[in-house]
């Protein structure tokens, strides 16, 4: 047990190591990280200076909704591409053939790839979440900024009205940026993430080429997020269609993950509270599918000819 | 190449259907429980229509199906300050729709798009020269006022707990549309709300005043100073000194019997 | 022969009806990689397999490592089943043109595979100071294994076959498009592990090499084993013997030869008089060798 974990962590290693020194990669993470921190410019061309709270919760929404899409955008392609080229550039230089030909079983070496993966998906986000907070920071010390210009003429000391406007302004946007529930976001969007990698692998423990593997994850993604539509409609109308649409849909509803209650982080990026038994009632709901995944795949591998 | 013997095969897809069946039962009835979740926090999601469709074109359609729904809006949103530099009202009016369904619990559209319809373009139709007469642009500026107390009155149907549309409300009702009864009642809505700035406390009342009606003032005066705890009313930012002198004012001037007057002497 | 039984110790490979068959589903064909295969490599053994492209060579390995699945017979691998890790602790490979993880050195890929395999700590890096020297590749422990030639490669992948000191080797072609001197590396090598103890069982096409390390060879073809015995029994020509004299001879001492070897009643119009040949590879081995600045080192890749 000890020892497969530890074959599991030096193929993960390996993974990782491999990953890092690509170079494809690389450029894909250093986009992201441009963008993020560009999510700034764009921010700034919502709305000339108008109205210092008002116009601040739009810049800020705009950072937050840029760089968080950008995370899982980014972090949806690393994982779309590292997972599927995995297992078809093992069988192509036959790595694969000497690793299996050591004491290592399938499952470890499928496993500990997909631990890589996952190390890979957890550094890329670590990175653009560093740059999303500077960023964030950095339009927190341009909201101050304006907040301070717009009170200059008057004499807050001797209007308690104005002095209470101006505190509150400056408190609405250091609790906007500021907001704890980012981390609620940042987990969510990995864990969607992390479930893109799952399928992926999956796909490609079967796939004969790499693109079928990304075309086949991509819609399955698409897909995805029209599963509760799907599921609703089954579930509440099944019987009133054909069993062609009924099977169709039951097929969805049954078999594609939930991929649109991962949204919810557009609430928490709109500010709304969302409790944290609720976010972890969705990464444990993630966790469990990933591991579905994982076991369907260690089948799949386990019988594949190679 | 597959030359996997038969009963392999039988095997493998044996092992798959029951992982796979043991799985989906339990997926289904657990995506259940996140949407309930989900609509408990007054989460609804979104539903395409096809008219939603259309507004968006394909590309945008693709990027909220992917995910990408409140970077979607965003961009919308920046078509919304176009549509207000070009003065084009009614794409405008158009544009705040479609980025406030899209994101219903983003309160910053329903207040920032409010404000464009209720402020913007009413003065923008009030100074329109194109039009023939003062009658008929002051009837366009309070279709657009009206307009934009819609986009404010159903921003705080989907999001009642968030103080500033409330206010912004009251503001409306008070500056634009002199209704001072009704900027009253959202004032103290507004103030009523978690993280409300506490000057709003003090709005009501003087909103009473505005409209002329001092007992109503006067009302809403002492009932903030009962509200207020003695501690309270020692700190700066309840502005004790203003209460009071508001408070004896009115009971001078409405004569109040002295044994029921907060400030006897 | 074939179905002795062998008390102890179990033969290092053992086959038997050994068959594999991909069905063609659009032809509505089916292929015979290979066909009822029965083989027995004794623990000590170098054993070649040859045999044209396609005709079952490499899919025996794979089966006998346990990466695809016999339609019929059996393989045991020391009387294991060869998918099992207790066979795979004593089975070192090395794949047809093997690339490696590029993005990784000499150094960095032994230590990967030691570390697959459970060696660690200083027994690892012992083993690893041990193998580099063993397949001469001092100059690759710090380069990155896309720099690496073929011969290098190939030499690299010999090493992490034997990280976990194996007692039986499987090589895919190890000489497969590797230069002269290369290849003589390998074949160095292969009679080195072959005093060392290990078994070596090695698939290849390049029958002169073959020739030089094999104790007993099977040739294929088209999924089955058409001829199989000692290099010994297979070569031996019985119906003549051959002179060696290592010196020039002028046709009057050769008439007297002939004369000579008469006497003994063999018939004298049937003997020839030819000058032995250097094998063109030997000849390469000698120039290059004899270099006065050679050192066996290899020149990267273009």
């Amino acid at each position: 047990m000890i020892s497969s974990l530890h074959r599991i962590l030096i193929i993960a290693r390996n993974t990782l190591t491999e990953a890092v020194r690509q170079k494809v990669l690389n450029v894909l993470l250093i986009f992201g990280l441009v963008l993020i921190c560009s999510s700034v410019t764009v921010s700034q061309l919502a709305t000339p200076d108008i109205d210092a709270a008002g116009l601040f919760s739009e810049q800020i929404k705009f950072v937050k909704d840029f760089g968080c899409g950008a995370i899982g955008l980014f972090g949806f392609f690393i994982a779309l591409l590292s997972t599927a080229l995995l297992i078809p550039q093992e069988l192509d230089k036959r790595t694969i053939y000497t690793i299996l030909a050591k004491p290592v079983r399938r499952a470890e070496f499928l496993l500990g790839k997909f631990v890589g993966v996952v190390l890979l998906l957890a550094l890329s986000v670590a990175l653009m979440s560093l740059a999303f907070a500077a960023t964030l920071y950095w339009q927190e010390s341009v909201g101050l900024a304006a907040v301070e210009a717009n009170y200059a003429q008057m004499d807050l000391k001797h209007t308690p009205t104005a002095q209470s406007m101006h505190d509150h302004d400056a408190a609405q946007i250091i609790k906007q940026v500021r907001d704890p529930q980012l981390v609620e976001a940042v987990l969510l969007i990995f864990a969607k993430i992390v479930m893109t990698a799952a399928i992926g692998l999956l796909i490609s423990t079967f796939a004969t080429s790499w693109i079928f593997t990304i075309i086949t994850t991509f819609m399955i993604y698409l897909i995805g997020h029209g599963e509760s539509l799907a599921r609703t409609f089954w579930l509440s109308h099944g019987a009133e269609t054909t069993i062609w649409q009924s099977g169709l849909i039951g097929l969805i509803a049954l078999l594609i993950p939930d991929m649109n209650s991962f949204t919810i982080v557009d609430e928490i990026l709109a500010g709304n509270r969302v409790p944290w038994h609720d976010v972890l009632n969705l990464l444990c709901y993630a966790n469990v599918y990933v591991i579905v995944l994982l076991a369907v795949s260690v089948v799949i591998f386990d019988y594949r000819e190679i | 190449m597959n030359g996997l013997p038969l009963n392999l095969r039988l095997r493998r897809a044996m092992l798959i259907a029951l992982l796979l069946g043991l799985w989906a039962p339990v997926k289904i009835v657990w995506e259940q429980q996140i949407a309930r979740e989900q609509d408990n926090l007054r989460y609804h999601g979104l539903v395409m229509n096809r008219q939603m469709r259309d507004e968006l074109g394909q590309g945008l359609t693709i990027g909220i199906l992917s995910g990408m729904r409140s970077v979607v809006a965003d961009f919308i949103w920046l078509e919304v300050t176009t549509a207000w530099e070009n003065q084009e009202w009614f794409r405008m009016g158009g544009l705040v729709n479609l980025c406030t369904s899209l994101q219903p619990r983003a309160p910053v559209f329903w207040d920032m798009g409010g404000w464009q319809l209720a402020w913007n373009a009413s003065v923008g139709a009030e100074r329109d020269v194109t039009q023939p007469n003062e009658l008929r642009r002051l009837k366009a500026a309070r279709f657009w006022i009206d307009k934009g107390l819609d986009v404010y009155k159903r921003g705080i149907e989907n999001n009642p707990e968030y103080w500033r549309l409330w206010s912004d409300t009251g503001l409306l009702y008070q500056q634009r549309l002199k209704d001072y009864k009704n900027a009253a009642y959202y004032y103290q809505r507004a103030s009523e709300l978690p993280n409300a700035p506490v000057y709003l406390e003090r709005f009501p009342a003087i909103m009473y005043g505005l409209a002329g009606d001092d007992q109503g003032a006067y009302e809403a005066w002492r009932a903030l100073w009962e509200k207020l705890t003695p501690a309270q009313r020692e700190m700066k930012e309840h502005w004790k000194e203003k209460i009071e002198s508001n408070i004896r004012r009115l009971e001078q001037k409405l004569s109040v019997p002295k044994e029921k007057r907060v400030f006897p002497n | 022969m074939e179905t002795s039984t062998v008390a102890a110790p179990p033969l290092a490979v053992e086959t038997i009806g050994l068959t594999k068959r991909y069905p063609l589903t659009w032809k509505r064909k089916v292929l015979v990689a290979l066909d009822g295969l029965n083989l027995q490599v004794k623990q000590g053994e170098v054993f070649g397999l040859l045999g044209p492209n396609g005709s079952g060579k490499s899919t025996t390995l794979k089966l006998l490592l346990g990466l695809i699945v016999a339609t019929e017979g059996e393989a045991r691998v020391f009387g294991l089943p060869p998918e099992s890790l207790e066979a795979r602790r004593r089975v070192g490979f090395l794949p047809e043109n093997p690339y490696f993880y590029a993005f990784l050195n000499g150094d960095e890929t032994l230590r990967f595979y030691g570390k697959l395999c459970g060696v660690t700590g200083d027994k690892l890096d012992k083993r690893i100071e041990e193998l580099i020297d063993l397949v001469g590749l001092q100059n690759g422990r710090e380069r990155p294994l896309r720099s690496y030639s073929k011969g290098m490669l190939q030499r690299i992948g010999l090493a992490q076959a034997l990280i976990h000191d194996p007692d039986l080797l499987f090589l895919d072609e190890p000489t497969a498009g590797v230069d002269p001197l290369g290849s003589a590396q390998i074949r160095d090598l292969i009679l080195k592990l072959k005093k060392m103890g290990k078994t070596v069982v090695f698939s290849s096409h390049l029958l002169e090499q073959v020739q030089e390390v094999a104790d007993r060879v099977a040739i294929f073809s088209l999924g089955k084993k058409v001829l199989e015995g000692s290099l010994e029994s297979l070569l031996t020509e019985n119906q003549s013997t051959q002179v060696l004299i290592p010196a020039e001879m002028n046709p009057e001492q050769q008439e007297r030869l002939r004369k000579f070897i008469g006497q003994t009643g063999v018939n004298e119009s049937e003997i020839r008089f030819t000058r032995p040949h250097l094998s063109l590879e030997q000849l390469y081995l000698r120039t290059v060798q004899a270099q006065p600045d050679f050192v066996s080192k290899d020149s990267p890749r273009p």
